[in-house]
């Protein structure tokens, strides 16, 4: 429809309106953007062009119709989504200066993060040995502080080591009823190594956000929880964490005509204090 | 050391005194760099500097503690089974929603003198009459009814149309929903559906030839067009589908059918690939194509209308003046209704343009051209608004009539579907993509 990325301010409320928003031909952008990322030590905003399989590299500040500064984009990058899912996802590892874009056929490619036009991904890594069947649309999380690439998917986090390649086998995998694991878009790791991301029978209205540890394997429960689903009706999609205020934003919106919160409204950013997580 | 923790070792204080030691001459390259990012919920590396990367505790030049990733190696990591799952149920302490409706798209039953706009922010059909108008200074117009509910099914709404023979409600689902869900004209609240239609993902348009009872469905991504009869329901397939490279479709919206021309016109916004293809992606201009209304299979356009002149910029909803063949484009991003003739080709500046400050035009997303009442109907997402002109207007005019939905000095969220988010911590700012 008008996939717009919209800036609002940290205390903004209810109808307030954005203060800025990349938008327009110009931009390069489209819908289906699940997953991405601002950089922070760089100041820029990495987003996919789903439907046009490219990575764009936008100015922090960027706003209205401003073109990216970069465009990653070609027949090298080996970029491919599914007919349904798109490319939607991508996330930046600043530090190491890489960006990761899930794709079909079941692998995770990483680029340079100063790429720009059509270069080949630096490393792939396939999702075989984990069975993970990585596509456009599988969350992915680097932690560079504990050397870690994170994968959610088919209900699972897969953990790896950041640099693994090829078939390499995760390290570890969170997942089985007890852990409560689910998928979401874009999940977080904390300095303390607590990875905070969705849980719960979205369809039971258990969904809830969750903080399990990087050292945790298998059918592991949080060790914190908190049940977005009951306490607003929304289930979570995204998850962004804000550790000088100490808080955790979730975005959320109406997921299927049984999953549609209560209150009619279709689309929310919601903020709760969390400072036993930092 | 991840096998370690796995197993459920952690860091000792032994291990954590001899790190500090070393740490002391490392840490000042990264200390740069950690300035930027502290705030962030995103983390710094430590990695070439190994696992013996710890605060010396008499460095008084980096930040407080709380704000640096540091602190998280005072005290070795918890394993989440070390404990029992704590449930944290504070309410949260802010929302961001808009209460408002988003008018995505505006249709008009002029047998019935109704006015039908699709709220894709409340998943909900709002219905008007005809000549209601908000002045300046009056509230909201409260709407003669509203289709709204799981019954209803409808989500994700993101085309409204109204048959003009039997007056059916049709509605367009585009991305949770998957379907066309059609309701008679009388239909209010949580109502049951005359029947659905399952379609492919992103649907955005539709529109009917009242002559041949096609159903045209103009299909996003993978870029395409999807011929039903107008009665197709359940799993009932296409008649035809245009798809294909000669098509020139890509990332489509709008659709609009001129029955007595026999011209079938589609937008595309210029995002391109194959989905069958690694990197077939690029970007091309804005175009509009234009194919026989009895097209089918990868054909090529007749012609397409397509370079800097034609101010194409997002367009959305399309409608043609059925006297004239005139083709009237709503203009998204450019805050306009660009209006060309049907026989249009090429690098073609539309012959009217609608748009200023006078016409309340605020990204403008759905177009209705009533022939009858001699109106052009456009439904803003900016504002929460329909405004209505004359079928003649050009240039900066006021509308005739408003429906607003919101306050008269709305501005939207114009939010669609809030997936993802990141949070710019240097102007503390939350970034939400649609």
């Amino acid at each position: 429809m008008h996939p717009q990325i919209a800036a609002f301010a940290r205390l903004a409320g209810v109808n307030t309106p954005a203060v800025r928003a990349i938008e327009g031909q110009k931009t390069l952008i489209s819908r289906t953007m699940h997953g991405f990322y601002y950089d922070g030590p760089h100041d820029e905003i990495v987003v996919m062009s789903p439907l046009a399989q490219a990575i764009l590299v936008f100015r922090g500040g960027a706003s209205g119709e401003e073109a990216p500064i970069r465009v990653i984009q070609g027949p090298h990058t080996q970029i491919q989504g599914t007919p349904y899912g798109a490319n939607a996802i991508v996330t930046v590892d600043p530090v190491n200066n890489e960006i990761y874009v899930p794709s079909v056929p079941d692998v995770l490619l990483v680029f340079d993060r100063a790429a720009n036009g059509d270069v080949a991904p630096k490393r792939i890594l396939t999702g075989k040995s984990g069975a993970i069947n990585i596509s456009g649309q599988t969350g992915v999380g680097v932690d560079p502080i504990h050397n870690l690439l994170l994968i959610n998917g088919r209900g699972a986090m897969f953990i790896f080591d950041r640099t693994a390649s090829g078939d390499d086998k995760p390290k570890a995998v969170i997942r089985g009823p007890k852990s409560g694991m689910n998928n979401v878009h874009e999940f977080q790791v904390t300095p303390k190594g607590w990875i905070i991301a969705g849980g719960g029978d979205f369809a039971a209205d258990g969904g809830f956000v969750g903080a399990w540890s990087i050292e945790d394997n298998g059918d592991v429960p949080p060790r914190w929880k908190i049940p977005v689903q009951q306490l607003t009706g929304y289930v979570p999609y995204s998850v962004v964490l804000d550790p000088v205020h100490k808080e955790m934003m979730m975005a959320a919106a109406g997921r299927s005509n049984t999953i549609r919160p209560a209150n009619g409204i279709m689309n929310s950013v919601i903020t709760f204090s969390w400072p036993e997580i930092f | 050391m991840f096998a370690n923790r796995i197993k459920g070792g952690s860091l000792t204080k032994r291990t954590i005194f001899w790190g500090a030691g070393i740490v002391a001459l490392s840490l000042a390259g990264y200390y740069s760099i950690l300035q930027t990012w502290l705030g962030s919920p995103r983390l710094l590396s430590v990695q070439d500097v190994g696992e013996s990367c710890y605060r010396a505790s008499h460095d008084e030049s980096l930040p407080p503690e709380e704000q640096n990733l540091f602190a998280s190696f005072h005290e070795p990591t918890v394993r989440a089974d070390d404990a029992n799952t704590v449930s944290v149920d504070r309410p949260p302490v802010r929302n961001i929603w808009d209460t408002d409706p988003v008018f995505s798209s505006v249709s008009v039953d002029t047998v019935r003198n109704e006015v039908y706009l699709q709220d894709s922010n409340r998943w909900s059909i709002r219905v008007f009459g005809r000549t209601d108008n908000a002045k300046p200074g009056d509230p909201p117009n409260e709407p003669r009814r509203v289709i709204s509910g799981r019954t209803s099914d409808v989500q994700f709404n993101s085309c409204v149309w109204v048959d003009p023979g039997s007056g059916d409600i049709y509605t367009v689902e585009n991305d949770t929903g998957d379907s066309i869900v059609v309701f008679n004209n009388k239909a209010t609240g949580d109502a049951e559906p005359l029947r659905k239609l399952k379609v492919i993902h992103r649907a955005q348009s539709m529109a009917i030839n009242d002559a041949t009872g096609d159903l045209f469905l103009s299909v996003q991504y993978p870029p395409q067009v999807d011929i039903y009869n107008k009665l197709a329901k359940g799993d009932d397939k296409p008649s035809r589908v245009i798809e294909g490279d000669k098509t020139h479709l890509s990332d489509v919206h709008g659709l609009a059918i001129d029955g007595k021309n026999k011209r079938l016109f589609v937008n595309s916004w210029g995002a391109v690939s194959d989905y069958r293809v690694a990197g077939s992606g690029r970007f091309e201009l804005p175009s509009i194509e234009v194919f026989g209304s009895d097209a089918n299979g990868d054909t090529a356009p007749q012609h397409i209308i397509q370079g800097a002149k034609t101010q194409l910029d997002w367009p959305g909803g399309m409608s043609i003046d059925a006297d004239t063949g005139d083709l009237y484009v709503a203009n998204d991003m450019g805050h306009s209704i660009l209006v060309f003739h049907g026989t249009d080709q090429g690098d073609v500046a539309p012959y009217r343009v609608i748009k200023g400050p006078s016409t309340h035009l605020s990204y403008p997303a759905g177009v209705f051209v009533d022939t009858k009442n001699k109106e052009i109907w456009a439904s803003n997402i900016g504002n929460a608004s329909a405004t209505v002109y004359p079928i003649t207007a050009n240039g900066d005019v006021a509308p005739l009539r408003m429906i607003r939905g919101a306050d008269e000095n709305k501005k939207s969220l114009r939010f669609g579907k809030t997936e993802a988010l990141a949070y710019d911590s240097k102007r503390e700012q939350l970034l939400v993509p649609n």
